[in-house]
This record gives C-alpha cells, sequence and structure tokens, in this order.
C-alpha cells in the first residue's frame, strides 16, 4: 500500500472513526487519570491512590458494586430466558404472529423514563393495581409498592425493556436454523427440550452471548430506573458515580466510574464465557 | 407379520387432498419406492408415514403397533433427509450418536453401532470432522449412518440422490441397497426417477395425484401396466384407442386400432369392446409384412436407433436395433402379440 | 392438543399479558394528563372525575416545556446532519475500499455503545471543563450527541456505500462525468435510503438522549428527557409527568413506524439494531 493510498484512507477515517477514538479515548483517559488525582478541578493535581484506597474501604462502594451486578446479571438473564421461548414461538409464521411480534417489540420504542413513569403509576399506593387487587378481595387495604428494598421493580423494568431487544437476536438466528435439522433432530428421537438443549441453543450461541453482554452492561450502569423506583437504601454504581460529581468530588466520581467500567468489561466476558459453557456443554 | 400397514389412509390440506385411500402392505427386509411425478403425494405418504403429518383419515401401523398418531420423536422410524440435514455443530461422530444416546443407548453398545457403520460406509477418517468439511458425497453417507445407528424398524429415504452428481448416484444407489439388504432394514424410497425406483426396488409404489396407480414388482410394472398413466410413466409406451374384433384363438384376440390390427394374448376375454392398447417402443419387429409406417424423424442411440414414425396421421415410436431406416422411408414392423398389453379402458 | 390449538391458548394469553404491558400502563398515564386540577382523581374513582386539556395548556404556557421542546427539537435534526457529514468519509473508505485492519476499524466504530452513557457524560463534561469550553453548552451537546450516534451513521452508511454498483460509476466515468455527477448519478440513488435511515435513527436517538443532555446540559438546557426526570424527581406532579411522557413517546412511535416502512421498502440488508 503506497504512503499516498494510506494518507487518503486515514484522512477518511478521522472524521468518522477519528472523532469516535478522540472522544471515547479521551473520555475514558480522564476518567482513569482523575481516579489517580489528575486533572483535578478544583484542587491540586498529583498522581495518589488515596482516592481508590478511600472508595475501596467503603461500605456504600462495595454495596453498590454488589447491587448493581445483581441488576445486571438477573436482567440478562430474566430478558433471555423470556424471549428463547418467545423465539421458539414465533420461529414459523402462523395466524397473528406479526401482530404478537410487534407488540412485544413495543418497549423498544418506549424512552426508559417514560416507562419507569408509567410503571410507578400503576403499581404506586393508589394506582390500579393496588385498586385492583383490592377490588377482587386479595388485599383489604393498599400496600406500598414503590422502591421495594429488593428491587423487583428495577428487575420488571429492565426485563420489561430489554426482553424485545434479546427477542430481535435471537428471532434471526432461530430463524437461520433449517426445518430439515430440527426434523432430523426430532426424527432421531429428540423431544422439545432436548431438541433445545442439543440443538437450537449450540447454534444459536453467539447471538445470545451478544443479547447477554449488551443487557447486562446497560443494566450494571443503569441510573434512570434505579432514581425513578429503585430502592431507596442502595445505590447503583451510576447513581453513585453522579452523586459525587454533583457533590464537586470529581476524583471518587472516577474512581466510580472507572470501576463500571471495569465491571461492565470484565463482567460481560464471565457472562459470555459462562454462558457458553453451559449451553455447549464445553468451550469450543 | 407385517412391517408396515397402511389402511385407507387420506390426507385434506384445507380444499385439497393430497392422498385419497391409500392402502399399502409392506413386509419386513423389503424395499419399497414410491413413485410418481411431482405433486402425486409421495412426499405427504413419507412425512405421514415418519409421523411429521397426520393423517385425515386411516390407521397406519408399523411392525403391528398403531402409531397412526404418535409423534416422530417416539415411532421406530428413521428418516434420510434430501439436505442431509446434517446436525452443523456436531463432529461426524456425534451426528451418528445423536439418535442412540437420545434412547439412551450404553456408551460400549453407541461405540459398537458407530464402528461397524462407520467402517461400512467408509467414514471412519471422517469421524472427528465437521459436516462443512465433507464432500456432497461423505455428507450423504453420514445422513446414512446417523439413521443406521438407530437400528430402526423402517428406514426411509426423501430422495436422497437429488443432490449428487449422475456418476456419484449410481455409486450411492447400489450402496444404499447393499447395506439395506445387509442389515435387513425395511425400506421406503420417494423418488421422481424411474430409473432409480426400478433398479433398486423390491416392489414399487406408483401414484399419481394423491391416489394408488398400481403396486407391484419393477418387472410387472414394466411389462404389465394396468393403467395408461403406469404404462407412460414408466418407460416409453405408444397407446392407442382401438375395438375388439374377435377372437382369433384361445387367449388370443385381435384388435383393430387407427394404426392397424394387433394380435393380443389376454388370459381372460376383454370386458369392454373398446379397448386401450399399449405396446413398447422397442417391441416392434421390423419386418416385410406388418404395419407401415412413414419415418418422419431419425435419433441413432449408438445400440438402438431411435424412430419417430407416422401411420394415418398418427406419430408414435419405434426403437431398433437395425441402422438402415432413414428419415422419409416406409418401414414395416410387427409386435409380438404377448408383448401388447391391455389397458383398464378408463384410463 | 394440536400446534393450533396451542397457538390459539397462547395467542389469547399473550394478547391479555399484552393488555397489562402495554395498554394500561398508557392508559393510565393519558387519563392522568387529562386530569383536571379542580377535582382531584382519587382512588374511589375508576375514572377522573373532571376531564379536561387543562394540565397541557398550563406546561404548554408556564413550564419549560416551549424552551425544551425546541431545544430537543433543534438538537436532534442538527445532531443528525452532523453525524451523517461526519459519518460520510469513513463510510466510504469502509464501503468501498481495501486496507489492513479494515474489520478492526469497523468494530472501533462501535465503541460509543460499549461505554455506559453516564461515564461519558461525565467524563466529557470533565474534559469540557479542562479544557475551559463549559460555556459552550449547547455545542458541547451537539457534538457529544452527532460523534456517540456515529456508530449508527457509520454502519447504515457503509452498508449504503457497498451496494454502489461498480458498473454504474464506471459508466459515469466513461461517459466523462465530472467527481459530483459521478456522485450525484452512480452514488445517490443507492446512498438515499441510508441517508434517510440514517437522519431519522440519529434524530430519534438524540431526542431521547438523557444522559448527556442532563449532566453537560443541566441546569440550563433543558430537553424533553430532563424535563421529564426532574417532573419525576422533585416537582413530581403526576399529571404534568403523564403529559410528558406523551410528548415523549408518540412522535418517537410515528417516526420509528415511518423509519421501518422505510427500511423494509428499500434495502432489507439495511439494520438499525433498534426496532
Amino acid at each position: 500500500m503506497t504512503l499516498r493510498r494510506g494518507l487518503l484512507i486515514i484522512g477518511l477515517l478521522t472524521p468518522g472513526l477519528g472523532l469516535i477514538l478522540a472522544l471515547i479515548g479521551t473520555v475514558v483517559y480522564i476518567a482513569v487519570s482523575q481516579s489517580f488525582g489528575f486533572y483535578s478541578l478544583n484542587g491540586i493535581s498529583e498522581f495518589s491512590t488515596e482516592f481508590w484506597s478511600k472508595m475501596v474501604g467503603r461500605k456504600i462502594f462495595k454495596r453498590s458494586i454488589q447491587y448493581s451486578i445483581y441488576i445486571g446479571v438477573l436482567s440478562a438473564i430474566f430478558s433471555v430466558a423470556l424471549a428463547y421461548p418467545l423465539a421458539i414461538w414465533l420461529r414459523k409464521p402462523f395466524a397473528g404472529s406479526n401482530l404478537i411480534g410487534a407488540i412485544l417489540k413495543a418497549p423498544l420504542l418506549v424512552h426508559g423514563l417514560v416507562a419507569a413513569f408509567l410503571f410507578v403509576n400503576v403499581i404506586s399506593y393508589h394506582g390500579i393495581l393496588n385498586q385492583f387487587m383490592q377490588w377482587l378481595g386479595i388485599w383489604s387495604e393498599p400496600r406500598r409498592l414503590q422502591n421495594d428494598p429488593n428491587a423487583y421493580s428495577v428487575l420488571i423494568l429492565q426485563t420489561w425493556k430489554n426482553m424485545p431487544f434479546a427477542l430481535l437476536l435471537l428471532t434471526g438466528a432461530v430463524q437461520s436454523i433449517s426445518d430439515d435439522v430440527l426434523d432430523a433432530a426430532r426424527d432421531l428421537g429428540a423431544g422439545k427440550w432436548d431438541r433445545f438443549r442439543r440443538v437450537i441453543a449450540p447454534l444459536t450461541i453467539s447471538s445470545m452471548q451478544a443479547a447477554m453482554v449488551i443487557i447486562f452492561i446497560g443494566a450494571v450502569a443503569d441510573f434512570s430506573f434505579q432514581v425513578i423506583a429503585g430502592p431507596t437504601n442502595k445505590q447503583s454504581l451510576s447513581q453513585l458515580m453522579v452523586s459525587f460529581k454533583g457533590r464537586g468530588d470529581w476524583h471518587s466520581a472516577a474512581v466510580v466510574g472507572v470501576s463500571l467500567m471495569m465491571i461492565a468489561l470484565v463482567g460481560s466476558a464471565i457472562l459470555a464465557a459462562v454462558a457458553r459453557i453451559i449451553m455447549r456443554g464445553r468451550i469450543k | 407379520m407385517v412391517a408396515i400397514d397402511i389402511e385407507h389412509l387420506s390426507k385434506k390440506f384445507g380444499d385439497f387432498t393430497a392422498l385419497s385411500d391409500v392402502s399399502i402392505d409392506v413386509q419386513p427386509k423389503e424395499f419399497v419406492t414410491l413413485l410418481g411425478p411431482s405433486g402425486c403425494g409421495k412426499t405427504t405418504l413419507l412425512k405421514l408415514i415418519s409421523g411429521f403429518l397426520e393423517p385425515t383419515d386411516g390407521v397406519i401401523k408399523i411392525g403391528g403397533l398403531d402409531v397412526t398418531h404418535v409423534p416422530p420423536e417416539k415411532r421406530d422410524t428413521a428418516l434420510c433427509f434430501q439436505s442431509y440435514a446434517l446436525f452443523p455443530h456436531l463432529t461426524v461422530k456425534e451426528n451418528l450418536e445423536f439418535g442412540p444416546r437420545q434412547k439412551k443407548v450404553s456408551s460400549s453398545e453407541r461405540k459398537a453401532r458407530i464402528d461397524d457403520v462407520s467402517e461400512k460406509l467408509d467414514l471412519t477418517a471422517q469421524l472427528d470432522k465437521l459436516p462443512n468439511q465433507l464432500s456432497g458425497g461423505q455428507q450423504q453417507r453420514v445422513s446414512l449412518g446417523r439413521a443406521l445407528t438407530m437400528r430402526p424398524s423402517v428406514i426411509l429415504f426423501d430422495e436422497p440422490l437429488s443432490n449428487l452428481d449422475a456418476k456419484l448416484r449410481d455409486q450411492v444407489r447400489i450402496e444404499i441397497r447393499r447395506i439395506q439388504k445387509e442389515y435387513g432394514l425395511t425400506a421406503i424410497y420417494v423418488t421422481h426417477d424411474q430409473a432409480e425406483a426400478l433398479s433398486m426396488s423390491d416392489r414399487i409404489v406408483v401414484l399419481n395425484d394423491g391416489r394408488v396407480e398400481q403396486v407391484d414388482s419393477p418387472e410387472q410394472l414394466y411389462y404389465a401396466p394396468k393403467t395408461r398413466f403406469v404404462a407412460d410413466f414408466i418407460g416409453d409406451a405408444n397407446i392407442f384407442p382401438g375395438e375388439v374384433v374377435g377372437a382369433i384363438s384361445n387367449g388370443l384376440w385381435q384388435v383393430e386400432t387407427g394404426i392397424g390390427s394387433f394380435s393380443v394374448t389376454a388370459l381372460e376375454a376383454p370386458k369392454t369392446k373398446s379397448v386401450s392398447l399399449c405396446w413398447r417402443p422397442e417391441s416392434a419387429i421390423i419386418d416385410t409384412s406388418g404395419i407401415k409406417a412413414k419415418v418422419v424423424h431419425r435419433a441413432f442411440q449408438g445400440h438402438f436407433t431411435d424412430l419417430i414414425v407416422e401411420t394415418n396421421e398418427t406419430s408414435y415410436r419405434v426403437q431398433t436395433k437395425r441402422t438402415d431406416a432413414q428419415e422419409g422411408d416406409i418401414i414395416q414392423f410387427l409386435v409380438s402379440p404377448d408383448e401388447v398389453i391391455l389397458l383398464d379402458k378408463d384410463t | 392438543m394440536t400446534m393450533e390449538q396451542l397457538n390459539k391458548i397462547l395467542l389469547i394469553s399473550l394478547l391479555l399479558i399484552c393488555a397489562i404491558w402495554l395498554i394500561i400502563p398508557f392508559t393510565m398515564a393519558v387519563l392522568w394528563s387529562l386530569v383536571d386540577p379542580s377535582e382531584p382523581w382519587t382512588a374511589d374513582k375508576v375514572l377522573p372525575p373532571v376531564i379536561s386539556l387543562y394540565r397541557w395548556v398550563d406546561m404548554w404556557e408556564n413550564s419549560s416545556l416551549k424552551s425544551a421542546l425546541i431545544a430537543s427539537y433543534t438538537l436532534a435534526p442538527s445532531a443528525a446532519i452532523l453525524s451523517l457529514l461526519l459519518a460520510m468519509p469513513t463510510s466510504f473508505a469502509l464501503g468501498r475500499l481495501k486496507f489492513p485492519g479494515r474489520e478492526l476499524a469497523k468494530m472501533l466504530c462501535l465503541l460509543p455503545l460499549v461505554v455506559p452513557a453516564f461515564i461519558t457524560a461525565i467524563f466529557f463534561t470533565s474534559l469540557l471543563y479542562q479544557l475551559g469550553l463549559s460555556s459552550w453548552r449547547p455545542g458541547a451537546i451537539l457534538f457529544a450527541h452527532a460523534v456517540l450516534f456515529m456508530p449508527f451513521a457509520i454502519r447504515i452508511m457503509t452498508v449504503s456505500f457497498e451496494q454502489v454498483r461498480q458498473d454504474h460509476i464506471d459508466a459515469a466515468r466513461n461517459l466523462g462525468a465530472s467527481h459530483w455527477a459521478r456522485f450525484k448519478v452512480a452514488y445517490l440513488p443507492a446512498l438515499k435510503p441510508g441517508i434517510f435511515a440514517t437522519l431519522l435513527i440519529v434524530f430519534i436517538q438524540s431526542i431521547e438522549e438523557f444522559a448527556i443532555a442532563f449532566i453537560v446540559g443541566s441546569p440550563d438546557i433543558v430537553t424533553i428527557p430532563t424535563l421529564l426526570y426532574a417532573a419525576l424527581g422533585q416537582d413530581y406532579v403526576r399529571p404534568n409527568a403523564a403529559v410528558l411522557s406523551l410528548i415523549l413517546v408518540v412522535p418517537n412511535v410515528i417516526l420509528m413506524l415511518i423509519l421501518e416502512r422505510l427500511l423494509r421498502s428499500a434495502n432489507p440488508t439495511l439494520s438499525s439494531g433498534k426496532g
């Protein structure tokens, strides 16, 4: 490749890929540097591991990590676990399957904040769910369902929002398996569960991994759902990070931010590997 | 005991009748072919036997057991797909193992079956390869092997040779028949290729438009077709309407057709005066007496010459080893009475 | 039970679930947005006692809704156009030129999707402070949106560029066309659906974007999502939140349907990864 062509390629890539790398690269660089004390916005800039050591000792930090991972992993698992049977059911078109597909994918169109509001509205103290349960006679008085300590609301919201995405990825993968291959499995004695475990799952694994990783990263870094519908005694990592920044403590915010990125990366890799092992029975 | 017993089987898809009132018996270790043109219902019948479709009417029994409503995973049948349908993520060995594993066969027995099948099908060197690393012929053999390791009561073939090139087809045809005999399996084979059907089968079921036309050995179908369709579908046939003039002697009848008079051997008297008669082009013997015909087209084929001839403005086909007839010549030929067939009239 | 019967049962139960999952929440939102403040909607009544468009009018006149709408609906198209323009050269290179590392480059373009939104938002703000550009807020948000959503633009336009037929280009060249004319005749027709799709997607993403608008923009710049967030926070007035939610969702749904129609009629290989 000639120098001229090389320069041309680089020139073409600069406004697009170049800017992306610049922005993301700088952002990550600043986050890491600020976590080590540099680029201080209100004080002296000097290298220090103080922020890291202080943060690691804080209980609230540890709890946030646990909590965010809990949300991330469960959201990914629930979304994919729900999406698989639906994708398999919708594999071949039948009367109404297009309508069902569209309805199931509708949450993709709804903004996270709106979803949180709608949900909170429905489960609120005088909301329709409470009214319904009382009308049925199951509850004698309204119950406080919002901001529950186990974060069921957040998990439900995450699954509601992410399942359609998993469905999208898995539908394509499941439809790419030829009918003959599934019929052959059936002919050789495989019932529904065996067909899933031994044919469908191994053949759709990369889509499943992609879905799990993307959902995990999104859920681990969630801010909106947590703030609106989440438990009040726990904070997600993003929430923690924003609150540090709001107080002007950029360095601590950076520590949380870098930790979040690392958890997202490492967690995704672990999740993908575990999924592969369980579905395939071996690493290939 | 009959291996497969099909009684009055019908299948309708909405308004469309794919099969109507099919009844067949298949003996153990028999190789039966379902033969017919596209849309005749042979694939539907195969799917009914394997369990992928449920009949609208009728009963299917395999080995004496009523399996009419039993799903494919529970039937003792194994299917070889036209597309091979090998599991792309499993090696050849794992593909072969799939069925026995489902049946919970012990691992030592599984190994024995795989060794046996891979040896007979020459797949031992391929055991650790993935399907996309195999040639078409090898994939075909894995598909066959996968069915064999199941040791099914009935093995089913859905046009397995249609994706292979002509030379390979001949080879594999012989192999399939050999394996079927060696393992003593009952086989149902679907094809639209009559040469395949004639060369491989113990009996052939000829289907047309969802109905059984005739079930017989290849020789019987060729030399004694019962209906016009069978006569035309298997081999070439010249078919003419005619009138029975009278009996010439015991068992010999004279029939007058548009191109001339024919003597026909028939054990029973023809039921009606109007008949359809047919004979194969190669049955014509060039002779100085006999029916006169003008050669309209000549094609030298090596071991015979194919002639399209015309008599009284009706054209038909004659095949002869003699090469002296040219286009425009008038030839004369006879057909031996044994080789003239009377067909059921309403065909 | 046959497949058909099973399908019917599943269909009915799914429709029931959808009623709960979609229809009820939205109906509640619509009803709440129509509540008239003269009579509050208490728990003992199934429907709001008085319905009016009071909330809608009030929000329009008194709150930051107007400025939020203006902000969102000027930011989004600008971000879309900027993103498209920045993405074009890169997409051209990725779609039509061969060079070592092309696949890696394609993957790297997806980076903004991998870094969590709030991290990008916070440390981009930090960057702005470092560079002393903190007063240049609207521009910063515009820039951030354009770059953040470029992965979509690049992906779509790369596929579009791959679709441009070499023989069309050659024919145009052969007939003596200038660079611009060549572009118009050979490239544009294949690129048009991709261009529309890109503009639409970046537009939608920008309207919905929350993290950057919130962190970088507040308190001066208000977009509809940040306004909704505020309405859900300290000043939680349910009807106002309902109004804002509907304003956010309804145009989005319409735009997404247009996008779906566009993608289906154009090239089926164009995919946005959304919807």
